[in-house]
């Protein structure tokens, strides 16, 4: 039984636990909350709250999510008001003095993170705003001052927009949770970058992934475990396709939900494994549905509730829930939801989601078939402005216009304009990369254009000085030359050019690629609200198929290929 | 015995045909069903192939628009839409293919592919569907383990399905993405995983035919002659149209056809003459018209020299 009160303005929700007691403090702010240039502010808010704590002899983080932001720690009632209390004292007095140092960390961090297939699905659903954000590094970080950290700390941390919960016998009695006032905020926005659904690409080497925008609730979450059962069944025990075969449930907002499906495969395996992930969607959407399915995923879900609620386990997913706006009934009537799905509900489910759905298909393969449009990789028109021609590849330009820049060539067209661009990185020898909240990317090296430079003066003196994030010299040796055609050649040889710029289209990505992180290519299924392990049977092929897989992908896909 | 013409038409062997394209031409669904029910299920999909070819018009669309879950439609509308589409792209090599005709090839494809994965996704166990999925699977080019993996939902729907056997052999041969050892062991496999005297030594015959054609010699006997290549098509021949337990079933006359085309080829009169009396003036179209355009000439040539020869056991 999950007990609500009030201490200091923040709700609390108390319930029992089996073990150690524990507790969470959750704010309603994560990564979509970010614009991209201050890409990585919530993650470092959480590290300068929690480093004063420093080595304390129990068991305390935080994690910064999509959504929501929570610190949470085990330990004996002392403990947990000690904990909680400094947690507020800290985000309202941030320790400024480490901000380099934690920036530091938060780098490093990045460098040893796995990268998630839901990412690249986010990407390419969202664009580079609210939730697609994840998808991209923090590169806001070099950019965030101690005024952008009070702002963001006012904003988001406050009684208003906090939720604590605490599993345990009771709530500690010194807990005074000292935050400032302020107000709740709304859960961030679901941009599309879609034109059509059902959409699909080409994402990462050795994985199938999809994902559907569904109304939340338990047929959804009933559908969502179906599929898991039935690709589970189809892909890894029928066929010997996919070792592992997952979906995955996660609340977005207050009335829908994000569910993906991930299952990986070797790579001649791929096609076969789209082929069917295709055929097991299409199953449920027309209705042949198990009814057995249906009742042993609603048994299983049903234990599983039943033991989460003893263990204190649901306590913070109800945090999320209260700071989201959704309601959070007695465990009886969500056991009696979950009890009244049926195969009929599963259906509409399926349909729902087939609608909506994004679908990733391995490098050099497609959904097309299946009736999956294919997501834009280029943009639709290009600026009116002056060009500067390309040094290395003939036909290709960059056009600057008072309104944004276009990379326009044989075989790509990419504009970011700058009333619609999320960022602006820049470095001191002049580089410049802009992307587009659609997910475009505009990336100029001057040296590889005649005037290369007076583009980049121009851009600078055009764009919005807000978009820019400076970035730290780049090791000269870097810094790309180009590598002008020779004339003679220039025409009689057209076999040998596409070779090479397509050395250069993949050293321009795999320096994106590496850089920046983005998808370094072993996937894992890592999600912010499961346990899901990693995929053990990608993880052998580590960082060779990455990068071949990484710049396949960036090469087809278009968007960063600019 | 002095055979005059050449009977192309399947109907001839088969008379549930006739019945079938009668109901057809009456637009008389249940006329339809009643004779593709009646069928086995090798010969259900020869049927519905051979039906989707006929003047139908848009009657496959309208009889599964009333019932889409109907799967006999469905197979029929997929077959009609893939057949439609590939009269389109002509049977050329893809190099004087249009990029139009590919366009609109390939939209056909698309469109028989939403009726089939809906059809599969409601009946799994209808070897037709199968069939017609093999065809959209090599027109779209979903690649050897997508098509590897429906021709095994088909295996499983009907383990020795002759239609789709001979389509996913298709898919092996090296111009569509296989390789020819692969398909000579599958051929091979799938006429030994067979009872004996049934019709799946023909695929290893067709094998056969696809590479000497894939070869592209000026003289295509050279290949047939090889010891080794006479050997293995005895073998196929001694284990289908040889056999003792071998029937004329649906699908008959397109096993002997073929294998008297390669024995005729191949200059073996003694193999191929008894083929051609058993077939009296019936033959097959595929896989002659891979020799010329004209297949009835070209089967009367072959046909007269190698009974001339007076090898007729």
């Amino acid at each position: 039984m999950i007990a609500r009160s009030e201490i200091g303005g923040v709700p609390v929700l108390h319930g029992p636990t089996t073990g150690p007691a524990r507790a969470g403090l959750v704010f309603r702010v994560g990564m979509a909350d970010e614009p991209m240039t201050r890409r990585g502010i919530t993650h470092l808010v959480e590290h300068l709250a929690l480093s004063p704590l420093g080595l304390a002899d129990f068991h305390y983080n935080g994690s910064t999510g999509t959504q929501f932001t929570s610190f949470h720690m085990t330990g004996t009632p002392d403990e947990l008001a000690g904990f909680v209390d400094g947690v507020c004292a800290a985000l309202h007095d941030l320790p400024l003095h480490r901000l380099d140092t934690e920036r530091d960390i938060l780098r490093a961090e990045a460098h040893s993170r796995s990268h998630s297939a839901h990412e690249p699905l986010a990407l390419w659903r969202h664009g580079a705003r609210d939730h697609g954000v994840l998808a991209y590094p923090e590169w806001g970080l070099a950019a965030i001052t101690p005024d952008d950290l009070r702002y963001w700390v006012a904003r988001y941390f406050t009684r208003d927009n906090a939720v604590l919960w605490v599993a345990g016998d009771q709530v500690p009695v010194g807990i005074r949770l000292p935050l400032p006032g302020g107000t709740r905020q709304p859960s961030p926005a679901q941009s599309s970058a879609l034109p059509v659904t059902p959409a699909c690409f080409a994402g990462p080497d050795g994985v199938v992934g999809w994902s559907a925008v569904v109304g939340a609730g338990p047929a959804a979450v009933v559908f969502a475990d179906v599929l898991e059962r039935t690709m589970f069944r189809t892909l890894r025990q029928e066929a010997g396709l996919s070792y592992a075969a997952n979906t995955n449930y996660h609340p977005m907002g207050t009335g829908t939900a994000l569910v993906t499906a991930l299952a990986d495969c070797l790579p001649d395996k791929q096609g076969a494994v789209l082929g069917g992930f295709v055929d097991e969607l299409a199953a449920l959407r027309v209705g042949r549905i198990d009814p057995a399915d249906v009742q042993a995923v609603i048994r299983k879900r049903h234990e599983a509730m039943l033991l989460a609620e003893q263990q204190g386990d649901r306590l913070p997913e109800q945090a999320r829930a209260l700071l989201a706006g959704r309601d959070i009934p007695p465990i009886e009537a969500e056991l009696a939801a979950l009890a009244a799905v049926t195969p009929d509900d599963v259906t509409a489910l399926a349909q729902q989601a087939y609608a909506t759905g994004l679908l990733m298909t391995p490098p050099e393969t497609t959904g097309t078939w299946a009736g999956f449009t294919a997501a834009p990789t280029a943009s639709e028109t290009v600026v009116t402005g002056t060009p500067y021609a390309s040094l290395e590849e003939p036909g290709t330009h960059l056009i600057v216009a008072a309104d944004g820049v276009s990379l326009a060539g044989d075989d790509r067209r990419a504009t970011v304009r700058f009333d619609d661009c999320a960022i602006v990185r820049a470095w001191p020898h002049g580089a410049r990369m802009l992307i587009g909240h659609d997910g475009v990317v505009v990336n100029i090296e001057p040296t590889l254009y005649r005037d290369g430079h007076h583009a980049v003066a121009w851009i600078d003196t055009h764009c919005p000085p807000a978009l820019r994030v400076d970035e730290a010299a780049r090791d000269p040796r870097a810094i790309p030359r180009p590598e002008p055609e020779p004339v003679a050649h220039s025409r009689v040889a057209p076999a040998v050019e596409p070779e090479r710029r397509q050395i250069r289209a993949t050293s321009v990505l795999m320096t994106i690629f590496l850089i920046s992180g983005v998808i370094r290519g072993i996937i894992a299924v890592r999600d912010e609200f499961s346990e899901d392990g990693p995929i053990a049977g990608l993880l052998t092929a580590g960082v060779v198929i990455a990068v071949i897989g990484g710049s396949l992908l960036w090469r087809y896909r278009g968007r960063f290929l600019a | 015995m002095n055979p005059g013409d050449v009977v192309l038409d399947p109907a001839a062997a088969h008379p549930e045909l006739t019945t079938l394209r009668d109901a057809l031409a009456r637009r008389d669904w249940w006329g339809c069903r009643a004779v593709l029910d009646g069928a086995t299920p090798g010969a259900r999909s020869g049927l519905l192939h051979w039906a989707a070819e006929e003047e139908i018009g848009d009657f496959a669309q309208a009889v599964w628009e009333a019932d889409a879950r109907d799967n006999t439609a469905a197979a029929l509308l997929g077959l009609r839409l893939i057949h439609t589409g590939w009269e389109i792209r002509s049977a050329a090599r893809a190099q004087y293919v249009s990029r139009d005709q590919f366009e609109r090839f390939h939209d056909y494809l698309r469109r028989a592919e939403a009726v089939l994965i809906d059809a599969t996704a409601r009946q799994p166990r209808d070897p037709a569907l199968w069939v017609a999925r093999l065809l959209t699977a090599r027109g779209l080019s979903v690649g050897q383990a997508e098509t590897r993996r429906r021709y095994d939902r088909l295996a499983a729907a009907d383990p020795h399905h002759l239609p789709g056997q001979l389509q996913y052999l298709q898919s092996l041969c090296p111009k569509w993405g296989g390789s020819w050892e692969r398909l000579h062991s599958w051929a091979r496999e799938s006429m030994l995983a067979a009872p004996p005297g049934a019709l799946q030594g023909r695929l290893v015959a067709e094998a056969h035919v696809e590479h000497m054609i894939g070869l592209e010699q000026t003289d295509p006997a050279a290949y047939l002659t090889d010891a080794t290549v006479r050997e293995e098509l005895y073998e196929a021949a001694h284990r289908s149209v040889w056999h003792p337990d071998f029937r004329r079933e649906p699908g008959w006359v397109g096993a002997a056809s073929t294998f008297a085309m390669v024995f005729a080829v191949g200059r073996d009169h003694a193999a191929s003459a008894p083929l051609f009396a058993m077939l009296g003036d019936l033959a097959a179209e595929h896989p002659w018209r891979y020799l010329e355009d004209d297949v009835v000439s070209t089967i009367k040539r072959y046909r007269r020299a190698a009974l001339a020869s007076g090898a007729v056991r």
